[in-house]
This record gives C-alpha cells, structure tokens and sequence, in this order.
C-alpha cells in the first residue's frame, strides 16, 4: 500500500530496503506455504502408498477409496439425514450445556456455591465422555434423554470454568461503585458482569463444542438408531472400513468447518466493537 | 486487638461464617447429589415399577465398589489387575508418544520449514475424536495390546509436539549464545541451558499426554480390548449391571483424581526444586488453545 509514497517521501536508499525486507519476507511465506503443500502431499501419498502396501487395503483403505465411497453415500441419500440427526442433537444438548455452565458459573460468585460446586466442575472436566456416555445408555436405552443428558455433563464444566475465569478477572472496582450507587443486581449483572464476560463464554463456546460434537457421537454409537454415530457402528459391525472411515472424515471436517471457520467468524463480528480484549 | 476484630466480636457469628465458607457447600454438594439421587429413584419407581433395575441404589454402588476394592468380584480379573494392564499400556504408549512427538516437536521448533510440513497434520489429529482412533485400531489391528497402545500414541503424540514445539521456542537463546560465547562446547551448552529450560514443558507433554491418554486408551479398550479398565467397564455394562458401569466409572474418576493431584504434582515439586521462581509455570506452562480444551469423546 505504500509502494506509491515511499519514492517521493523516503530517501530511496530505504525504500529500497523495506522492499528488500517485503521481499525476504513474501519470499518465506512462499517457502512456508511450499513446505506446507509438501506436508499434505507426502502424508496423503504415505496413506494412499501403505493401503494396500503395508496394509491390508481391506484394512487401511486409501483416501481415494475413502472419497469414492463418499460418492456412493451420497447417492444413496444417507448422508444429509445422517448429519441433521446428529446436528440437531448437538444443538439441543450444547444449548441446554450452555446454560447450565453459565449458570453455574454465575452461581460461584458466591462463596458457599463456589466450594459446592468445585467439585462437580473437577468431575466434569476429568471424567471421560464414554463413562457420561455408558450410563447414560444403560439408564436411559434408546430414548433421546440420554445422549442430551450426557452432552451437558460433559460439557458445562468447560463453559463454567472460563466463566468462573472471566468472574476472576470482574472488575471489582466498577461493581463496587455500581452498588455504592445503589445500582440493582439485574441491572449489574446486565450492564457489568455479562458484556466482561462474553469473551469467555465466547471462548467455552468454542472449546464446549469441540468437546460436545465427539461425546454425541460417542454416545449414538452406544445408544442410537440413527445419526452419523449408530452409522459408524453399523460400518465397523459389518467390517466395512471404507465407510466407517468417510462417515467419521466426513462428519470431522464439517466439525472443523463450524468450529474453526463459523464460530470464529462469530466471534469477530461480536467482538468487532472492541479492539484490546478477544478473550 | 484491631487485626483480630473481624473475628472477635461473638462465638454466633463465626458459626455462621463457618456455614458460609467455601468448605461448608463442598462437604454439602455429595449430600445433595446423594439425595438426588435418592429422591430420583423414588420418583422413577413410582411412576415405572418395573425400571428398579436399571436405576441402581447407593448402597448397591458402594457395596460393588467394596467388593472390588476388596478384590472380590465377578470379572474375570479384580480391579487391581485390570488397573495395572491398563497402565502399562498406558505407559508403553506414553513412551513411544514422547519419543515421537518430542522428535518431531525438536524438529518443528528449530525449523520453520518443518513446522509448515507438519502444523496442519497435527492440528487435523489433535482434533480428531478419540472413537475413530479407537474404532479403526479395533478393526485394523484385532483385538489385544497392539490398537490400544496405537490408540495412546495418536491421542498422545500432537499434544507432546506442541509443548515441545513450545518449550523449543521460548528456549532462552542469549544463555544458550552466552554459553557458545564462553567456549562450552555444544553438547554441554544442550545439556545444561536447553534441556534444563524445556523440562517443565516437557512434563507439561507427560502430564496432558498422560490425562488424554488415559481417555484415548479407555476408548480403544473398549472396543478393541480383551482386558484392561475400558473392557471391563464394557463388561459390566454388556452384563447390564448399572451398578457395576457407575461403580466402576467412581473407580475411574478416584484413579485419575490420584495420578493429577498425588502423583503428578508431587513429581513436578521434586522435578522443579530448584528453581524456586518457575514452580508456576511448572504447574501449568503457557496453556495454548489445544491444551485447554479438555478432550473426551
């Protein structure tokens, strides 16, 4: 963008040298972006070379084989029923994860609540999704309570953590004089506590749904009869790895897409408003 | 007499505070879960008599769980021996897991070229749910040791490269110039500034490896075991017995909740001993993005 003023302000002798620097530097990006194309070119041909080579091809199935299997999927009209099953289950158990992490990480504000609900915050994060999963089966057989109920266990001690963290980092000072004022809880919770909070809750978001799209699927595996989870077992009960492998593929890079490209986006929009604090 | 007067004036209040401290609603938060469970038990057997099965008692739990402690129970291996085979496949793929990922993470630190080789890969595995791990090693590699230790390595591997990776980065390169400056020669300046200044972010690699390790591997045994915790969970849970799946789910979180807080902390005291001002970031070094995600399923 200044290549147009550097002539006529600068002395040429630093134009020449900040081109000089742009030009090392576009020079790396080009070196890096090469080495990153070799990344993928060497591992996917790693792949496709050991299926077959030093695997069984039945066994190791290369991404071609994945890929054309996708297409025969797709043809038979399994996949979009598949993928709204699970999506709709991960929306409803995230929304309902949601509000219990944030309301429990709201209620720990308070001294007594904090300490009772430390430990349930520890279990939360510590105990495996399959555990969640496993008895949620057991108790619930097939009915839709289960996965949901193990989809917010899983989940809300992560969205509560990072609210407890951003209830850490109040701002003490404002609050005190909000209540000095004679300001009402509502109305400090509206307009103190909650916009310091949302980058942190931006952030459990983030992390709650990595975290709640696998426990879903685990638990379809377990206790489902639809959803990309129950078509996974079906796959590897039939001993079909080609299939097994592009239904968990692909339901992973939609996963990564909404993570990593929608939720961010999200983000940024939200947060355009303020320029210092992104969480 | 002014420091102590919060704290003076009457016996009845320092009761109440006592009631209100964070103490207090720890102690109180297992009576509640314990009575909720009651109270659900009872309303569920109101309204279907027939589902007294599924729901387990307390007292059910705790006598299962008493059993297995005791090294009484119906699996074909007590609780002990089940917990052992585990953590040595634990371990076994643990250690492959460093050695790779510490490899790998050198390489990725030292080197941008390398670190755009490998970045993506790593990231596209560190998110990839532990089940497909679990489920393709059952099928690829049958059932035995073989799939669960693979299962440990791919789940253990990228978190091992980023705290290396990490470590490698934040290395103190005027020391180590300094040392270079001085005519120490390589080996010695490797030895006594960088190994010293990765270590805490090395154990941080063993510590996350080891957590997420734990959940991997008891995934893979699920499906792709003939023994071990993870089987014998499914054991119990095939037998329907709910007692048995919560009984050994409280085994669990008690294991896990031992090797964080006993072992791993202890360790990391008598690891960073010496240096008395990084014991913070020994406990927790630049947690990134991956590193708090806690990963489950």
């Amino acid at each position: 963008m200044s290549t147009a003023v550097a002539p006529t302000t600068s002395p040429p002798r630093r134009a020449s040298q900040a081109e000089l620097a742009r030009k090392a530097q576009r020079r790396d990006r080009i070196k890096a972006w090469g080495w990153r194309l070799a990344g993928y070119l060497f591992f996917l041909s790693l792949w496709e070379f050991s299926s077959g080579r030093l695997m069984d091809e039945t066994l190791l199935p290369g991404p071609t084989a994945v890929f054309a299997t996708f297409g025969e999927l797709w043809q038979s009209g399994k996949v979009p029923g598949a993928f709204a099953t699970t999506l709709t289950r991960i929306g409803i158990g995230f929304l309902l994860a949601f509000v219990v992490g944030v309301l429990v990480g709201m209620l720990m504000q308070n001294r007594w609540l904090s300490g009772f609900f430390k430990d349930a915050v520890t279990i939360g994060v510590t105990t495996p999704g399959l555990i969640w999963a496993l008895i949620t089966a057991i108790i619930f057989g097939n009915r839709e309570a289960g996965p949901l109920l193990a989809i917010v266990l899983t989940t809300f001690a992560v969205i509560t953590v990072n609210v407890s963290e951003g209830i850490k980092s109040l701002p003490k000072d404002l609050i005190d004089m909000a209540k000095s004022f004679g300001v009402g809880v509502l109305k400090r919770n509206r307009h103190i506590v909650i916009p310091h909070l949302a980058p942190f809750i931006f952030t459990g978001v983030r992390f709650g749904f990595s975290i709640a799209w696998k426990v879903t699927v685990l638990t379809e595996v377990f206790s489902s009869s639809s959803g990309i989870g129950f078509e996974m077992r079906t796959a590897t009960q039939l001993f079909r790895l080609p299939e097994f492998l592009t239904w968990i593929l692909a339901f992973y890079i939609l996963a990564l897409f909404l993570e990593k490209v929608v939720l961010e986006a999200i983000e940024r929009r939200f947060f355009g408003w303020r320029t210092t604090l992104k969480a | 007499m002014t420091s102590t007067s919060p704290i003076s004036p009457t016996r009845a209040p320092s009761l109440t505070r006592a009631l209100k401290s964070p103490l207090s609603g720890r102690l109180t938060f297992p009576l509640v879960c314990l009575g909720v469970w009651l109270l659900t038990i009872q309303a569920v057997t109101t309204i279907w008599p027939f589902a007294v099965d599924v729901l387990p008692t307390p007292w059910q739990v705790a006598g299962f769980m008493w059993d297995e402690i005791t090294g009484n129970t119906l699996a074909p291996q007590n609780m002990y021996e089940t917990f052992w085979i585990s953590l040595q496949r634990l371990g076994a793929g643990m250690a492959i897991a460093m050695v790779v990922g510490g490899v790998i993470g050198l390489a990725m630190g030292l080197s941008k070229s390398v670190n755009a080789f490998f970045n993506d890969w790593i990231v596209a595995i560190l998110a990839m749910p532990n089940l497909a791990w679990a489920l393709f090693c059952s099928l690829a590699f049958g059932f035995g040791d073989t799939g669960p230790i693979v299962a440990v390595v791919l789940t253990g591997v990228p978190f091992v490269v980023i705290n290396v990776r990490e470590g490698v980065r934040n290395a103190p390169t005027d020391l180590y110039d300094m040392a270079r400056a001085f005519g120490v020669p390589r080996e010695r300046a490797i030895r006594h500034v960088l190994i010293p200044s990765l270590m805490p972010f090395l154990f941080a690699a063993g510590r996350y490896a080891f957590a997420l390790g734990w959940k991997g591997l008891v995934v893979a045994e699920v499906f792709g075991g003939q023994d071990g915790a993870g089987w014998t969970i499914k054991f119990w849970y095939d037998a329907h017995r709910a007692y048995g799946v919560i009984g050994y789910a409280l085994l669990f979180v008690i294991f896990a909740l031992f090797f964080e807080k006993f072992l791993f902390d202890r360790l990391s005291r008598r690891f960073f001993r010496w240096r008395p001002s990084a014991n913070a970031t020994a406990e927790d070094p630049a947690p990134t993005d991956q590193q708090r995600t806690p990963q489950h399923g």
